[in-house]
C-alpha cells in the first residue's frame, strides 16, 4: 500500500502506537529509578510515568516478580488492543509478531510433556500473547508425535514444523535444538511476508529481521563452543536472511573459537564496531549489551518514517528492552547490589 | 544423692582388695576420659571457628549467584520455566563419609558431579554466557553449602559427645571414687573393729583360764592337808607304770 491510502485502515492505530511509543521511559526516569532504595521508591517514581498506579492494587511488600507480571500484564492489554482493531494485512503482521512467542509456549508444553507434568499447570506460565486456541486441548496428546499430529498440525506453526523436523525428530532432539530450527524457519518466513507487502514497511522491517537473524547466527556459535553440538547441526540452525548469508554463515558454520568469530564480523562494516572492545570483564560492555544497543538504535530509527507497519514491531521490542531494563533496576535495588546498576540499556 | 552412701558389702580382707582394685580402676577411668574430653574439646573449637569463616564466605557467595541470577535474566528472558520442566535427576549429588576423632564418629559430607549438564544448550540464542557464569556461581554456592552442612553435623555431634564424656568425668570424680573411698574407710574399720573384738575375748578368756586354774590349785593343797591328816600317804602325783620304774606289786627289785 502506499502513504496515500495507508490512513484509512491503519491511521488510527499508528497514531497509538506512536502514542504509546511517546509513553516509554526517559533518560531522566531512568536517573530517577537508579536512584531509588528501595522498591517502594521504585513504584512511587513509576506513578508519575506513563504507567500510572500499575502496582497500586498489590500488597506489600512488594517483590521484583510481582513489578515484572505487572509490567509483561500492561504491553499485553496495549498489544492485544491493537491486534483486535486491525485489518490485513496489518492483523496477519500483528499475527507473525506473536509467532515467536508461540514458539516459546510450544517447547514449554512439549517439555511438560515429555516429562508427565500436567498440562494445566503449565498454561498458566505460557506466555499471553502466544497463546492459541489449540491450547487447552494439547493434554489429550502423551508424546511430543502425537502432540504433533492431534494439535500442532492445526496451528499456523505447523509448516515450520513441516519443514525442518520430523515426527520422529520431535522426541530425540534436544529441546532447544527443536525451538532454535523453528525460530529460524520462523524468521525466514516473515522475511519472506514482510517483502510481499512492499513499501516501507519492507525496508524497515527487513533490515530490522536481517540484524537479528545475523545476530541469532553470531550468538548461537558463540554458545555452542565447548557443548555437543556439532557444527553440521549448528550450520542448520542460521537463519538465511540476514547479511551474513551465504558467505559469512559458511565461515561461522567452520569457526572453532571466539577469534574466527571475530574475523567473520570484521569483514561486515555493521558488525565489527559490535565486536571491538566487547569482552567479559568487569567494566566492559558484553557481546549480548552491544547486541541490545544495536536493536533499540534500529527500532528508533524505524519510527522515523511514516506510514509503514515496522512501528508495531518496534514498538514491542522497545517496550520489552524498558521491561527488561526496569526489572534489572528492580533486582538491583532489591539486593542492594548497585555496582552494575547502570548496566541497563538507555533507549531515549 | 546422699552423701554418705557407699558399696554395700561384707568387711572382709578380700573385699578390701577387691575394693582398692576398683578405686585404681576408677581413677584411670577417670584420666584417660579426660583426656578424651580436652581431645574433643580441641576439635569443637576448630570447626566453630570454620563455621564462622564458611557463614560469613556464604553470604557473599549467595549474593553474587543472585546477581549473576539477575544478570541472565535480563540478557536472555523468563528461562525459569525451561529449566523447572526439564528438570529429571540431580546432576550434583552428595556422598557421606565418616571421620574418626577420638573415637567419635563424626559424618562428613562430600559434593560430586554425576552425569553430564543437560542444560548445555539453554539460552543458545541468547544470553548462554550469562547462563554459564550462573550455572557456576551456584555450583559454588552448592558445593559450600554441603561443606557447611557437614561441618554443623560434626558440630552437632561433638557437642552432644562432649556434653556425655564430661558428664561421665564428674559422675566419677565426685560420686563413684568418693563411694569407693568411703566403702574402703568402712571396711578398714570394721576389720580393725574386729581385731580389737579378737583382742579383747583372747584377753578375757586367759583371765578366766587362770582364774580357773588358781582355784583347782587351791582345791588340791587343801585336800592334800586333809587327807595327810588322815593319814593316807599321798603321792605327789598318780602311778604310770610306762614312767615310774618302781611297782608296787614287785617284791623282789
Amino acid at each position: 500500500m502506499n502513504s496515500v491510502n495507508f490512513n484509512i485502515n491503519f491511521g488510527y492505530l499508528e497514531g497509538l502506537c506512536r502514542g504509546f511509543k511517546g509513553g516509554i521511559l526517559k533518560q531522566t526516569d531512568y536517573i530517577n529509578l537508579v536512584q531509588c532504595e528501595i522498591l517502594e521508591d521504585l513504584k512511587l517514581h513509576l506513578q508519575s510515568t506513563d504507567y500510572g498506579s500499575f502496582l497500586a492494587n498489590e500488597p506489600s511488600p512488594l517483590s521484583v516478580s510481582v513489578i515484572d507480571d505487572k509490567l509483561k500484564e500492561k504491553l499485553v492489554i496495549e498489544f492485544q488492543h491493537m491486534r483486535i482493531h486491525s485489518v490485513e494485512p496489518l492483523s496477519t503482521f500483528l499475527d507473525f509478531i506473536t509467532y515467536g512467542y508461540m514458539i516459546d509456549n510450544i517447547i514449554l508444553l512439549i517439555t511438560g510433556t515429555l516429562h508427565q507434568r500436567d498440562i494445566r499447570e503449565l498454561i498458566p506460565k505460557c506466555h499471553p500473547l502466544g497463546s492459541f486456541e489449540q491450547m487447552e486441548a494439547i493434554h489429550i496428546a502423551n508424546t511430543p508425535a502425537e502432540l504433533y499430529n492431534a494439535v500442532l498440525v492445526d496451528t499456523p506453526l505447523a509448516p515450520y514444523f513441516m519443514d525442518c523436523i520430523s515426527e520422529q525428530d520431535l522426541d530425540e532432539m534436544n529441546i532447544e535444538i527443536i525451538r532454535n530450527t523453528l525460530y529460524k524457519a520462523y524468521l525466514e518466513d516473515f522475511y519472506k511476508f514482510c517483502s510481499t507487502i512492499g513499501g516501507s514497511t519492507t525496508e524497515v522491517m527487513c533490515e530490522a529481521l536481517a540484524f537479528e537473524a545475523d545476530r541469532r547466527a553470531f550468538i548461537i556459535t558463540i554458545n555452542s563452543f565447548g557443548t555437543e553440538l556439532t557444527k553440521d547441526d549448528r550450520a542448520k540452525l542460521y537463519p538465511r536472511c540476514g547479511k551474513l548469508h551465504p558467505d559469512g554463515l559458511a565461515k561461522l558454520a567452520q569457526a572453532d573459537e571466539y577469534e574466527q568469530v571475530k574475523v567473520v564480523a570484521d569483514y561486515y562494516g555493521e558488525y565489527k564496531p559490535l565486536f571491538d572492545g566487547a569482552g567479559t570483564g568487569p567494566g566492559e560492555k558484553t557481546l549480548e549489551d552491544r547486541f541490545f544497543e544495536k536493536e533499540v538504535k534500529i527500532m528508533m530509527s524505524a519510527f522515523m518514517q511514516q506510514f509503514h507497519f515496522g512501528v508495531f514491531y518496534a514498538y514491542l521490542k522497545l517496550k520489552e528492552q524498558e521491561c527488561r531494563n526496569i526489572i534489572w533496576i528492580s533486582e538491583c535495588v532489591a539486593q542492594k547490589h548497585k555496582a552494575k546498576i547502570d548496566s541497563y540499556i538507555p533507549i531515549f | 544423692m546422699s552423701g554418705k552412701d557407699k558399696i554395700s558389702v561384707f568387711p572382709s580382707r578380700m573385699a578390701l582388695t577387691i575394693m582398692k582394685a576398683r578405686l585404681k580402676g576408677a581413677q584411670k577411668g577417670h584420666s584417660l576420659l579426660k583426656k578424651k574430653s580436652d581431645a574433643l574439646t580441641l576439635r569443637f573449637r576448630q570447626i566453630l571457628k570454620k563455621i564462622v569463616d564458611t557463614k560469613v564466605l556464604m553470604g557473599d557467595i549467595m549474593k553474587d549467584a543472585a546477581f549473576s541470577l539477575a544478570e541472565a535474566k535480563f540478557t536472555s528472558g523468563d528461562f525459569s520455566h525451561t529449566v523447572l520442566q526439564n528438570v529429571n535427576k540431580a546432576q550434583i549429588k552428595v556422598r557421606s563419609k565418616k571421620d574418626n576423632v577420638a573415637g567419635v564418629q563424626l559424618p562428613v559430607f562430600e559434593s560430586y558431579r554425576d552425569g553430564s549438564d543437560s542444560y548445555e544448550l539453554t539460552g543458545l540464542a541468547r544470553g548462554g554466557q550469562q547462563i554459564y557464569r550462573l550455572k557456576e556461581n551456584y555450583f559454588k554456592a552448592v558445593e559450600l553449602l554441603v561443606e557447611l552442612a557437614s561441618l554443623q553435623t560434626s558440630f552437632i555431634t561433638l557437642d552432644e559427645v562432649i556434653k556425655i564424656t564430661n558428664r561421665r568425668v564428674n559422675a566419677i570424680e565426685h560420686v563413684i571414687i568418693p563411694r569407693i573411698e568411703r566403702t574402703l574407710q568402712y571396711i578398714t574399720t570394721e576389720l580393725d573393729e574386729r581385731e580389737r573384738e579378737e583382742f579383747f575375748r583372747l584377753k578375757k578368756i586367759q583371765e578366766k583360764k587362770k582364774k580357773i586354774k588358781a582355784e583347782t590349785e587351791a582345791l588340791i593343797a587343801r585336800r592334800k592337808i586333809e587327807l595327810a591328816a588322815q593319814g593316807v600317804r599321798t603321792q605327789e602325783h598318780a602311778s604310770n607304770i610306762l614312767d615310774d620304774n618302781e611297782d608296787e606289786d614287785l617284791l623282789f627289785d
